[in-house]
């Protein structure tokens, strides 16, 4: 089966066209989804400005990244639900939306960015843990994370442009 | 009104203000905007987390509000240009908005309340609130600015 196809099947179903079709559903999707988007958000922009020693210098680096982590996933977690129940709402319309796809590039991306920083340079994180400087390796991830975050929401606006 | 005639000089203005001549400056500012809040209410909001000690709780509150500062006015300043600037696009239809009335109203609150009683929340121990305050305090603000942001989605009609 093709996406095209699958995207036509799925625009048939009885969820996808509640979605579509009753009043509530859709904007209570989206008030979910942005107000999460902003603590999400605010959690990733706040760890990234931490790495390159920007914001709360005087907390170590892997205490903001901890205790920061289930929070940043519980978000991560309703984005992904609320943005998939979104996006089911009228499937052939975001096939066809070109803006969709480099958004989703973009968060792959994003999401290779940050285990490329996990398991690369974090896992020294006790040497520079307190220090001033942080390693540029880790300043350089932390800059292209915060471009990509910021990239995405360029183009998350574009969608409902295009 | 000194607000009501700079409102009614903007429509004249308007054939030159790049965001009433081409339709894609909007979505750009918007986004900005949207960047904007992000920093500025996500930096709020760590601080009320960890007011309410959910958090960074071996982090003295003191400290982490001092560092965080210069990213809620970086905040602040990027939304009082950006806001202002998508309001020029159309400013009789929005304050026709009670949407954009009530947002207003909610920032007003939500700036006046970080600045006064989250300062205090937040100030070194001697000047502090008792620290049974903390926590209603830091979900007044969390509420706030919840509804500035509601309100702010409720402009677009969703």
């Amino acid at each position: 089966m093709s996406l095209l196809s699958f995207c036509e099947w799925l625009g048939q179903t009885s969820w996808s066209r509640v979605l579509r079709e009753a009043p509530y559903p859709f904007p209570v999707l989206i008030i979910i989804h942005i107000v999460t988007i902003a603590l999400f958000g605010g959690i990733v922009v706040l760890s990234n400005l931490r790495v390159l020693g920007l914001a709360m210098r005087s907390v170590p680096v892997s205490q903001v990244i901890g205790q920061f982590r289930p929070w940043k996933w519980t978000a991560f977690g309703i984005l992904l639900v609320s943005g998939t129940l979104l996006a089911m709402s009228d499937p052939l319309e975001y096939y066809g939306n070109i803006m969709f796809w480099i958004s989703l590039a973009l968060l792959a991306i994003a999401g290779v960015n940050a285990m490329i920083f996990r398991f690369g340079v974090y896992r020294s994180v006790a040497a520079w843990d307190d220090a001033r400087e942080t390693p540029p390796g880790a300043r350089r991830w932390a800059g292209v994370s915060l471009i990509l975050w910021i990239t995405l929401v360029f183009v998350g606006r574009a969608i409902a442009f295009f | 009104m000194f607000l009501l005639s700079v409102l009614q000089g903007i429509p004249e203005a308007l054939p030159l203000n790049p965001i009433a001549r081409w339709e894609w400056v909007f979505p750009v500012v918007e986004s900005i905007h949207i960047c904007g809040f992000t920093l500025l209410v996500g930096t709020v909001v760590i601080l009320d987390l960890r007011l309410l000690g959910v958090f960074l709780r071996s982090q003295p509150v003191s400290r982490l509000a001092r560092e965080l500062a210069p990213w809620i006015w970086a905040g602040i300043v990027i939304q009082l240009t950006t806001g202002p600037y998508l309001f020029s696009a159309d400013p009789h239809e929005y304050v026709q908005i009670a949407a954009f009335r009530n947002k207003m109203l909610f920032l007003l609150a939500a700036l006046i309340f970080h600045f006064t009683v989250i300062r205090k929340a937040t100030a070194p121990a001697e000047a502090s609130m008792p620290l049974g305050w903390r926590k209603p305090a830091a979900c007044v603000s969390l509420g706030l600015w919840l509804c500035v942001l509601l309100a702010g989605l409720w402009i677009g009609n969703l």
